[in-house]
């Protein structure tokens, strides 16, 4: 084999082409390693990788990025807004960068005469490198900060849930915490649709809402009470459109709210709310078909059952039939009422109509009742007119729509719009009728317990309730009453309900020292229902007119003389 | 014959290489331009929701409620105050024939 020796020039000069063609090789070879490379390099260069490092004016701007998705907002059903997030300033300080702290004190206390100087000596002599100053700086502060030029100060933007109505519907909206996170009421309940910036409507009316607010405030500092509740809600699809517990709080300070005022009243605390219990018991008595409304029971003398004695608040010295019952609200009689239909068919019904367990309101808050379930004949008398049953107002609420929406359950909602196909019937359109006609003889029969409730025009009925309250260590307080109301209007075709609770009233002078529903419940009720009903669209009725019919059953109540005169 | 292939591959390869560039510069600007647009709408969004909620803050049921008792006069619909135009037509053929109840 022959060999080249690239380094003798003899041997070169005599194999000059050979080596000519090999240098070309190499070049060639060299060049088209350059181009790749270059090549390579020029594609990559150019084509777009948001995570190239070379793409600093774009990783610059996402930096810059002004915010991410804002919390949505909660709206009440006119779309008026009732939760909402907005940036604000905060100031912060790297106290490593202040040279002359005593200047800078000086000049922040200028802008912030709120700041204490020892305070901010404190900070700005820190080793720390940020120091949060201020949480939130107004706009006009931000500007005369901006003409200080104070070195070492930061600015950045946070995110403010504020409550624009203050007080209106606090118990319903809930919190976030310090981070955005809901911690109560809606807030919490949507927090994961609220936290992607999804917006939440509900069905409450912020006029409506403010109504009952004001006329229950009212009546509460008039009878010194504790405290109360109030709802407004449609009767065919439950959509609430007031739900108001007092004492309540301004929604932008919750943290700094005493518990007792964050406690919702309305879905959360369970009372035994007395008499408006009956309702039930003359809906399941009718439903049960062993007694209709010609049966009569003797009220006549008070009731003694096992240790306890039953009596009546308005006492009748004769037999009186289930209407009569519920106008006079008969104790006696509903406790007899009771013991024919037995306790099965009441825990029956009282499962059904949801007073059994907690309901599937869109609040976290919500309280679960409490039930004497032992079957025994007692217990079943005194749950029949309201005592050894504790619910919620929510709950007489929800019963009562049934009741008068054709027997069909209504679950209540605070979304609008929300569509429920499941008509779940607890009793029969012919007991409903029954039992419209007897709620409407409560607020407009001269006996009715109600009376004070009558807004012409507007055929209110309902049932009041007045209980004794639990006292915490045990058994009954003489001093201390729950009063209540649950009703609806128009009793021809009731479109809503209203509920009213309120807490330990006292019985003041205007009262003659009474303090139970009649007095201090049903006047509210009237109140309400005449302003609020030209909002809810719902008319006056002409009931002088030849042509009026209420649609409803006309049952004969005897007063307490009329005995004889069934 | 190499050299004319050579230089028109060069030449491909530079022109590639150029528009190449272009094209990510025009890209990147229009990127930038729309996270510019983004933020500009977020912000105009979050403007939005604090006019919005100023708005709320001064339509509150008890400030207006003020104004239209204190201000404007207004008082309390009343049951009587709204009728039925059907009431009124009958209200009015009673009346007209002679019946004054």
């Amino acid at each position: 084999m022959k060999k080249f020796d690239f380094f003798d020039l003899d041997v070169r000069k005599q194999n000059q082409s050979k080596f000519r063609k090999i240098k070309l090789l190499i070049c060639s070879l060299l060049l088209i390693m350059s181009f790749t490379i270059i090549g390579y390099r020029t594609i990559s260069l150019a084509s777009i990788n948001k995570k190239n490092i070379s793409n600093i004016a774009y990783k610059t701007i996402e930096n810059k990025s002004f915010q991410k998705n804002l919390r949505g907002n909660i709206y009440d059903r006119n779309n008026k807004i009732l939760a909402t997030t907005i940036n604000t300033l905060s100031l912060n300080v790297n106290p490593q960068e202040i040279l002359n702290k005593h200047q800078t004190i000086t000049k922040l206390i200028k802008i912030f005469p709120y700041l204490k100087e020892e305070d901010l000596f404190k900070k700005l002599n820190s080793n720390k490198k940020h120091i949060n100053l201020l949480r939130e700086i107004s706009p006009r502060e931000y500007v005369r900060l901006l003409n200080a030029g104070i070195e070492g100060l930061k600015i950045e933007t946070i995110k403010k849930r504020i409550y624009p109505n203050n007080t209106l519907a606090s118990h319903i909206l809930g919190a976030t915490d310090i981070d955005g996170k809901g911690i109560a009421g809606v807030e919490k309940k949507f927090d994961s649709q609220l936290q992607v910036g999804n917006d939440v409507t509900l069905s409450i009316h912020g006029g409506i809402q403010h109504i009952t607010r004001t006329l229950l405030l009212n009546q509460i500092k008039k009878f010194e009470a504790e405290g109360g509740a109030g709802i407004i809600m449609n009767a065919k699809d439950g959509e609430l459109f007031s739900i108001v517990s007092l004492p309540d709080y301004n929604a932008n300070n919750y943290n700094s709210i005493l518990n007792e005022n964050l406690f919702n009243k309305a879905t959360k605390g369970i009372y035994e709310l007395g008499s408006t219990l009956k309702l039930i018991t003359a809906a399941i008595a009718f439903e049960s078909n062993l007694i209709n409304e010609n049966d009569v029971f003797d009220v006549s003398k008070p009731l003694k059952v096992s240790s306890r004695i039953i009596n009546d608040f308005h006492p009748l010295d004769y037999a009186i039939n289930i209407p009569e019952v519920i106008v006079h609200s008969s104790n006696i009689g509903s406790a007899k009422i009771a013991e024919k239909f037995g306790s099965s068919t009441q825990l029956k019904y009282l499962r059904s109509l949801g007073l059994l367990n907690r309901l599937s309101l869109e609040i976290p808050e919500l309280g679960k009742p409490q039930v004497l379930t032992d079957k025994k004949v007692l217990s079943t008398m005194t749950i029949s007119y309201g005592h050894g049953i504790s619910i919620t107002p929510m709950h007489l609420a929800s019963a009562t729509a049934t009741i008068v929406n054709s027997g069909v359950k209504v679950n209540p909602t605070l979304i609008k719009g929300k569509v429920e196909k499941k008509d779940e019937v607890i009793i029969s359109k012919e007991t409903s009728i029954k039992m419209k006609s007897i709620m409407r003889l409560v607020v407009s029969n001269k006996n009715g317990t109600a009376k004070k409730a009558e807004a012409s025009g507007y055929l209110i009925g309902g049932k009041t309730g007045t209980a004794e309250k639990i006292n915490p260590s045990g058994g009954y307080s003489k001093k201390k009453n729950i009063v209540a109301f649950t009703g609806a209007f128009p009793m021809n075709d009731p479109q809503f309900i209203i509920t009213i609770m309120i807490d330990n009233p006292k019985g003041q002078k205007f009262s003659f020292g009474y303090r139970t529903a009649g007095w201090v419940v049903a006047p509210i009720v009237k109140q309400l229902v005449t302003r609020v009903a030209p909002i809810l669209g719902v008319k006056p009725q002409l009931e002088s007119s030849p042509k009026f019919s209420n649609n409803l059953l006309d049952f004969k109540i005897r007063g307490k003389n009329d005995g004889a005169n069934l | 014959m190499i050299r004319y292939p050579y230089s028109l591959i060069f030449l491909v390869i530079l022109f590639v290489g150029i528009s190449l560039y272009q094209v990510k510069h025009f890209i990147t600007k229009k990127e930038i331009e729309l996270t510019q647009i983004e933020n500009n709408i977020k912000i105009a969004q979050s403007d939005i929701n604090i006019l919005k909620a100023e708005l709320s803050y001064l339509k509150r049921p008890d400030r207006i409620e003020k104004i239209a008792v204190n201000s404007l006069g207004l008082r309390q619909v009343l049951p009587t105050d709204i009728w039925n135009l059907k009431d009124l037509v009958d209200a009015t053929v009673t009346l007209s024939n002679g019946d004054n109840k």
